[in-house]
């Protein structure tokens, strides 16, 4: 897919605030299956950008606005080409313990979220069941939204897995932190992935469409032939693997590695905001679109 | 040097002063209280007054708002509740430590502040913050206030004057040296302009009566230096216009403001674009104008409370030239 | 020694089964550097030692030396700092030999810091694994690749060594995030030297008191090269924390200014502190707290203590900052095993210092090893430090054996068992003036800027209840003063003489010996009020 994206937020602070420092993850990442052709970030006030990768390889732009202000509109515009990925290997189990399998999970292995074992339990269970790592990770991503509800302003930025065990409710975060939990409870290395979601209209029209920043997650799968494990994205809001309309902004260990947005100032005011992620389907010449098969 | 440890050096000055003075004021009144009969003299000063001219006062910056209005209500509502006696008064303040004002609380904040300023003020300095404020917590200052209140405030008072000689004998007269000092004058200063706008009575009212403006001297410790300064009796308008005016004195007002202006010039790096330091200088003329006024006495309670005003301006002053910095990190959402 | 009366003073002196006294020997007699100094002891008498005790707890109260210890009510109370007045002793070729190791010891950890940041040499030779070193709270994700001024680390560090009954020094445990004890070291001299001048006679002590002026070197050494004079700070958490007397003793020895995170501020990258003619720019800061709460948008996001794009300005190398950001990754106890493979690999050496045998407890095999042991063993969990969580396994009950086996085998990974060092012991005064053998560790500090310096000794910390090996000051230990013996012949080797090392060399300076310090590892805790930073992370929250 061919993708136009814009990102704005805007912050509207009930009296002057100062040092207002802010570190933004929006830039969709570059990688086999997609690649981003332009990406600018405006601000008003107008403050300078500094760019790094973190240790995830994730774009960071920085900026602070020092001066008093009460206001900011970070404003970002991006285009993006997807392709879908290749279909993903269903080697056995046997293969998560060899050793390189294990040192190219790394901290993927490690268990963020200190959920009960008992209250996952009966989870564990039924996604134990898969014949492959890759059926445990489908199953995963069909057993999350069949027993959970999907419910904007459920929980919060920071709530736990235990939280959306005892809600029955949360958001695509909240279902990726459970997934990430499950997965790592098998042995399957588990990564979080914020991102972009292009949700087509229903008459398939081409059209902007107003979408949220969203989150799936991706499960290192080992490969058949006993080469190189791969990551293998899948959306348990959305049952299933993922494809073309998801755009990767980067990855982490959780949801805290990869926040959009993230900032502090200083100030006696209290802040509103509000954010808006607009999506558009480009077509006609297709001039940069990467090689498909 | 940073604001905040500027901040902190100014407010231990004045916590310091404030136990002083405290400790002047209560001496003093308890002398009056001994010597004669309250009620029926010209000053008024007694227990009541120094609850007004102690209690008003704000506590400092780091005790935020809200303890300000614990206080106002613990003392209204000491007020309320008992006779505004020599018992509540005393022990209200010196050693209630419920009391942001009392001695015991002034001096806990100071060696507080000294604790968090040990790089900054020289060991003798710290330790004789340290000593003073144990020796006032291991004291039964109850049985103290009842059996001999002198030496309560004979105490308190040595401790205050070792405290202000370390500091001249071995504090490095640096910017710090500077906002310590400011902050002790800039309290003597507003502490005895405080007395006397609620001692001396407005000046249609006041008699000739030798002896009443004693406990006025007494309360501020001055009364050996106006007997060799002044050849008038101890009067009531020459003994007000002696704490007020005598510059020769280190305890009257202008003395005070003398010494915040020398101060303040010495810590600020350009003290002629400084308004607290302009501020003073004009506070300076103008009590020099009016000492030399043909007829003092006249005016003299406008002076006062003109006098205070500016005070309180050069104290945002200040605060808003030093210490801003200070103060915008402080801030809480 | 001859016969010289003794007293009465050492006739009653029993040092444990199993153990080493450092001045007594196995007869009973005067170890020979100690001579002098028991002689002095016993001329003196207790009633001397008694006295000098009392002025000793009446100086510090007034100078406000003290050590926060809970009360048998539990209420919590300051009392004197407890310096024990019998000194420990240590010959000098016996310093030179600690000395050598704790730099080799420092420069492996240095290299292995630095490595972990960036090349990840020593996982791809496969001598330590990386699912070790990813899954340490300490490892510090926002600094991977950035490299501070001169590629130095461990600006400050004190290492634990202890003396097992062979004599050996081990080391116990590295620290190389905010060791504290050094004031201590200082303190304890001074005081020494006022309460008891007679024992320093017959004995040439080295001094200690040059520490203030190699740290600051140091700090300055690691300041960005932009300006002639760099301005260095002290930055502590606040008079809340309990190391706090030692962060303004450190600021003050060295004419510095001790901040608090309200105090600075980065605009542009660029650290500042707020002063009373307005923003100035700091270039290097000694930093009192840990990695979590340096700056919120990088750490924790709910520390309020930090200075909001300090990172930033680090990885702008615009201010350096000691210890480094990510040091903590070395000093964790699980990594510790790895410190002797470390030396190997980085230096081409042979550790000069022996680990304490400690095993990993995640292999099956171990772990079954260790849990039948473990009424022997010694238990500790890997992320604490200041002898919290401690499991010493010959003093524990049946009952505790079986929880703290519990919970070795519910998460093998947060734990590590090590063989129980019967720690040396020294002469410690008792209540009453007399003497008696109490068991003691050594922290050394080392400073590293251009190069690596260890001023002589270090802090002593004893366990002053009797049979206890718990030192730590805020279990009920001490400390002593730490004498390293200027013994003419038996001095250092001259730098040319030491064995080859890999560039670049970083050698302990010859004149100065090692470094002391004492205390223990200072822990972010207690109530810090809310900050002054509204905090908001969005929001944009993921849907």
């Amino acid at each position: 897919m061919n993708l136009a994206i814009r990102y704005l937020t805007q912050y509207r602070y009930d009296a002057d605030v100062v040092d207002n420092l802010n570190a933004l993850r929006v830039k969709p990442a570059a990688n086999g299956r997609q690649r981003c052709d332009e990406f600018n970030v405006r601000l008003d006030p107008e403050v300078r950008l500094h760019r790094h990768a973190d240790y995830f390889g994730t774009e960071v732009v920085e900026f602070e606005v020092s001066r008093p202000h009460d206001h900011l509109t970070i404003d970002v515009r991006a285009r993006v080409v997807t392709q879908d990925g290749p279909s993903p290997p269903a080697a056995p189990w046997s293969a998560l313990r060899e050793p390189a399998y294990r040192e190219a999970g790394g901290e993927f292995l490690l268990q963020t979220d200190a959920a009960d074992q008992v209250a996952l339990h009966e989870l564990l269970e039924a996604t134990g069941a898969g014949a492959t790592p890759l059926d445990t990770l489908l199953l995963v991503t069909e057993l999350i939204p069949d027993r959970f509800e999907y419910r904007p302003g459920a929980t919060y930025v920071d709530s736990t897995v235990t939280h959306l065990l005892e809600l029955g409710a949360g958001v695509c975060q909240d279902f990726v932190h459970l997934g990430l939990s499950l997965l790592r409870r098998h042995g399957i290395a588990a990564r979080y992935v914020s991102g972009y979601l292009y949700a087509a209209a229903a008459d398939g029209r081409q059209e902007s469409i107003e979408v949220d920043t969203h989150a799936w997650l991706e499960a290192l799968l080992p490969a058949l032939d006993g080469g190189e494990p791969v990551w293998v994205g899948a959306d348990p809001t959305n049952r299933g693997l993922t494809g073309d309309a998801h755009v990767k902004i980067g990855h982490g260990r959780h949801y805290p590695d990869v926040p959009p947005i993230k900032g502090v100032y200083r100030g006696m005011a209290s802040s509103e905001h509000d954010a808006r992620v607009t999506m558009t389907q480009l077509t006609g010449a297709d001039p940069g679109a990467i090689a498909r098969t | 040097m940073l604001a905040r440890i500027a901040q902190e050096l100014f407010w231990l000055g004045r916590d310091l002063a404030r136990a002083e003075h405290t400790a002047r004021m209560l001496d003093g009144v308890f002398h009056a209280d001994v010597a004669g009969a309250p009620g029926e003299q010209d000053i008024a000063l007694s227990w009541a007054e120094l609850l007004a001219i102690i209690g008003e006062k704000a506590p400092g910056p780091t005790a935020a708002a809200g303890d300000t209005g614990e206080f106002e209500a613990l003392t209204a509502e000491s007020v309320a509740r008992r006779p505004l006696g020599r018992a509540v008064v005393a022990s209200l303040l010196t050693l209630d430590t419920d009391s942001q004002a009392s001695i015991v609380s002034c001096v806990a904040r100071a060696r507080e502040r000294g604790h968090g300023l040990r790089d900054v003020i020289s060991t003798e300095m710290w330790e004789a913050l340290n000593t003073f404020h144990l020796g006032l917590a291991g004291r039964d200052l109850s049985a103290a206030l009842v059996s001999g209140p002198y030496s309560v405030y004979q105490d308190v008072k040595e401790q205050c004057a070792l405290f202000w000689g370390l500091v001249a004998r071995t504090m490095l007269r640096d910017e710090g040296h500077s906002f310590l000092e400011a902050g002790g004058r800039i309290e003597a200063a507003d502490m005895v302009l405080r007395m006397l706008r609620v001692a001396v009575p407005p000046a249609p009212h006041r008699s000739g009566n030798e002896g009443e403006a004693l406990a006025l001297l007494h309360a501020v410790g001055g009364f050996q230096s106006y007997r060799r300064a002044v050849r008038a009796a101890p009067t009531v308008g020459p003994v007000a216009r002696f704490l007020l005016y005598d510059g020769a004195y280190p305890g009257s007002v202008a003395s005070s403001v003398e010494a915040l202006h020398a101060a303040l010039s010495n810590a600020d790096a350009l003290p002629r674009s400084s308004p607290p330091v302009l501020r003073l200088g004009r506070l300076i003329a103008d009590l020099e104008l009016q000492r030399r006024a043909p007829d003092a006495a006249a005016g003299f309670d406008e002076t006062l409370e003109r006098v205070q005003v500016d005070l309180e301006l050069i104290d945002s002053d200040i605060e808003e030239r030093y210490f801003a910095m200070a103060a915008a990190a402080a801030v809480h959402l | 020694m001859a016969e010289t009366t003794h007293a009465g003073l050492l006739d009653a002196y029993q040092v444990p089964a199993g153990c080493r006294d450092e001045l007594i020997d196995e007869s009973g007699e005067p170890r020979a550097h100690a001579g002098p100094l028991i002689a002095t002891l016993e001329r003196l008498g207790p009633e001397a030692l008694a006295a000098a005790g009392r002025r000793r707890d009446r100086n510090f109260m007034q100078q406000g030396i003290t050590v926060e210890v809970a009360g048998t009510d539990g209420e919590r109370r300051d009392r004197p700092f407890p310096l024990d007045l019998v000194p420990r002793v240590l010959p000098a070729e016996e310093w030179t030999t600690i000395k050598r190791g704790l730099a080799q010891r420092i420069r492996a950890l240095n290299a292995f810091v630095d490595d972990v940041y960036h090349a990840h040499e020593i996982v791809r030779a496969g001598v330590v694994p990386w699912s070790l070193i990813v899954s340490r709270g300490s490892f510090a994700r926002p600094v991977h690749g950035v490299r501070p001024p001169g590629g130095v680390y461990c600006h400050v560090s004190g290492c634990d060594l202890v003396r097992d009954g062979d004599g050996r020094w081990r080391v116990l445990e590295d620290n190389v995030r905010t060791p504290s004890g050094i004031s201590y070291v200082l303190e304890n001299r001074v005081a020494m030297t006022r309460l008891m001048p007679e024992l320093f006679a017959g004995h040439r002590v080295r001094p200690v008191d040059h520490y203030p002026g190699l740290l600051l070197d140091a700090l300055r050494a690691v300041a960005p090269a932009v300006d002639a004079h760099p301005t260095v700070v002290v930055w502590t958490p606040g008079p809340a924390n309990s190391a706090y007397f030692e962060h303004a003793f450190i600021a003050r020895q060295m004419g510095v200014e001790l901040v608090e995170a309200r105090d600075l501020v980065v605009r542009e990258a660029v650290c500042y502190m707020r002063t009373t003619a307005g923003l100035e720019r700091v270039h290097s800061i000694y930093r009192r707290l840990d990695d979590d709460y340096i700056d919120p948008l990088e750490f924790r996001p709910d520390s309020l203590l930090g200075v909001p794009g300090l990172v930033r300005a680090y990885r702008a190398g615009t201010v350096a900052i000691a210890n480094a950001i990510g040091t903590g990754v070395a000093d964790d106890k699980a990594v510790y095993h790895y410190v002797p493979e470390m030396i190997r690999f980085y230096l081409s050496e042979e550790p000069i210092l022996d680990n304490v045998p400690t095993y990993l407890l995640e292999d099956d095999a171990t772990r079954k090893h260790v849990l039948a042991r473990i009424d022997e063993l010694v238990v500790k969990p890997t992320s604490e430090s200041g002898g919290k969580g401690v499991f010493i396994g010959p003093h524990a009950t049946a009952a505790e054996c079986a929880a703290q086996a519990r919970m070795v085998t519910a998460e093998p990974e947060r734990w590590i068992a090590q063989e129980l060092v019967h720690l040396s012991t020294v002469p410690t005064e008792t209540a009453d003036g007399g003497l008696a053998a109490r068991h003691v560790d050594l922290r050394p500090f080392a400073v590293f800027g251009d190069e690596i310096r260890i001023v002589p000794g270090g802090l002593t910390r004893v366990a002053l209840r009797e049979g206890s090996m718990v030192v730590n000051s805020s279990q009920g230990g001490g400390s002593k003063d730490t004498w390293v013996l200027d013994d003419g012949g038996a001095v250092d080797l001259a730098p040319g003489t030491l064995p080859a090392q890999r560039p670049p060399p970083r050698l302990p300076d010859v004149r100065y010996g090692g470094w002391q310090g004492q205390g223990q590892q200072q822990q972010q805790q207690g109530a810090f009020g809310a900050g002054e930073i509204s905090q908001r992370e969005i929001s944009a929250k993921n849907r």
